[in-house]
């Protein structure tokens, strides 16, 4: 395959260039998110609902260094016919649709504002100032299957695969640039999606499942079933051994 | 009279820290990201091409592993859980990053 010689000019003018608008629109993104975001409302009915279920799953899990009656007493709390927490909270399954509630609707805009348009129309910027351009190659060889992917906006049948074009170039640095925002602007930034799982980590209050009555069965159920294992049985013995 | 029983049979259970665990992955996280970013250009500027590149990163990759081992010391234990999974976590983000730069020093110090 014949190299072929590109300007120089080239690389100042479009191949650096595009590297630079894709990192700074990235960053752009970021405080642009930031100024946008509202804090979300928290129902106190709903932080209430989700620490029952915590304290549900801490008592199954941990039950066993509880003394019998202890943990009885507990679960009685939670379960009993008629006093029982979870058999005396009503609540009405409120998965509403989104489309009615107009903080869901602006915040869904928010995320469109932010995260699609940007993309859209600095793309389609970039493919309409820099079209047509043979920007770089790379550094490996590859099959003809990648030459929609990294020569859009070039069709040219006999070109070498590994050719990039200036819009493919841009694409590459979208994708490639998502670990590099999360040195540059910390771990929970908007510029990539790891910030949902953040969110369920440390707010686990706010993540309540959007059906409670549901949820509230499951754990009802799941507590019925659990089976006081009293850990502590042989303490003394145990204590003994290591002493010895 | 107490019979000693086997000790070994009664693993301890370990109790690890949630945050700390995250941490470390944040650190490890941060490590890769800029051990790649630093190889893919050293590669681009040395203009390794094709499997060179590739087995660049590898070396790349373990040389991160030998040095966290080196930093952690004999009790590694204490602060990741297991050193298989610091060997691949993250090892293709690393290598999306690793590839750009890379191509990105690669173009432009060889190709024009």
């Amino acid at each position: 395959m014949a190299e072929l010689l590109l300007d120089p000019k080239i690389r100042l003018w479009v191949f650096l260039p595009i590297v630079v608008i894709t990192f700074l629109v990235g960053i752009v993104r970021h405080y642009v998110s930031i100024i946008l975001s509202s804090q979300k409302k928290i129902e106190l009915l709903q932080v209430q609902d989700s620490q029952v279920m915590i304290r549900a799953r801490l008592l199954r899990e941990n039950g066993k260094y509880l003394p019998r009656q202890s943990f009885a007493m507990r679960r009685h709390w939670f379960n009993n016919e008629d006093t029982g927490y979870f058999k005396v909270q009503k609540r009405t399954s409120n998965a509403q649709n989104p489309m009615t509630d107009p903080g869901m609707m602006t915040d869904m805009l928010k995320g469109n504002v932010t995260n699609v348009l940007p993309m859209i129309v600095i793309g389609g910027w970039i493919n309409w100032m820099f079209s047509g351009f043979l920007t770089t190659k790379v550094p490996f060889p590859l099959t003809l299957r990648f030459k929609p992917m990294l020569q859009r906006g070039v069709e040219l049948a006999y070109l070498d695969a590994s050719w990039v074009s200036s819009a493919s170039w841009y694409f590459l640095n979208v994708f490639g640039l998502r670990t590099i925002y999360a040195l540059v602007l910390g771990e929970n930034n908007a510029a990539d999606q790891s910030k949902m799982m953040q969110e369920q980590m440390s707010g686990a209050a706010m993540a309540m499942p959007p059906d409670p009555k549901a949820a509230f069965k499951a754990q009802w159920e799941a507590l019925e079933i659990t089976e006081h294992r009293w850990a502590l049985a042989n303490v003394e013995n145990d204590l003994l051994i290591k002493n010895d | 009279m107490s019979v000693p029983l086997k000790k070994e049979n009664v693993p301890e259970p370990i109790a690890y820290s949630e945050a700390a665990l995250r941490n470390n992955a944040n650190v490890l996280e941060y490590c890769r990201t800029s051990m790649s970013a630093l190889s893919g250009s050293t590669a681009g500027v040395l203009g390794l091409t094709a499997l060179n590149g590739f087995a660049f990163y590898m070396f790349s990759v373990v040389i991160l592993w030998v040095m966290f081992m080196i930093k952690a010391g004999p009790n590694w234990q204490k602060y990741y859980v297991s050193r298989q999974s610091l060997l691949t976590h993250g090892f293709l983000g690393g290598l999306c990053t690793y590839v750009l730069f890379w191509t990105f020093i690669y173009g432009m110090v060889h190709v024009y």
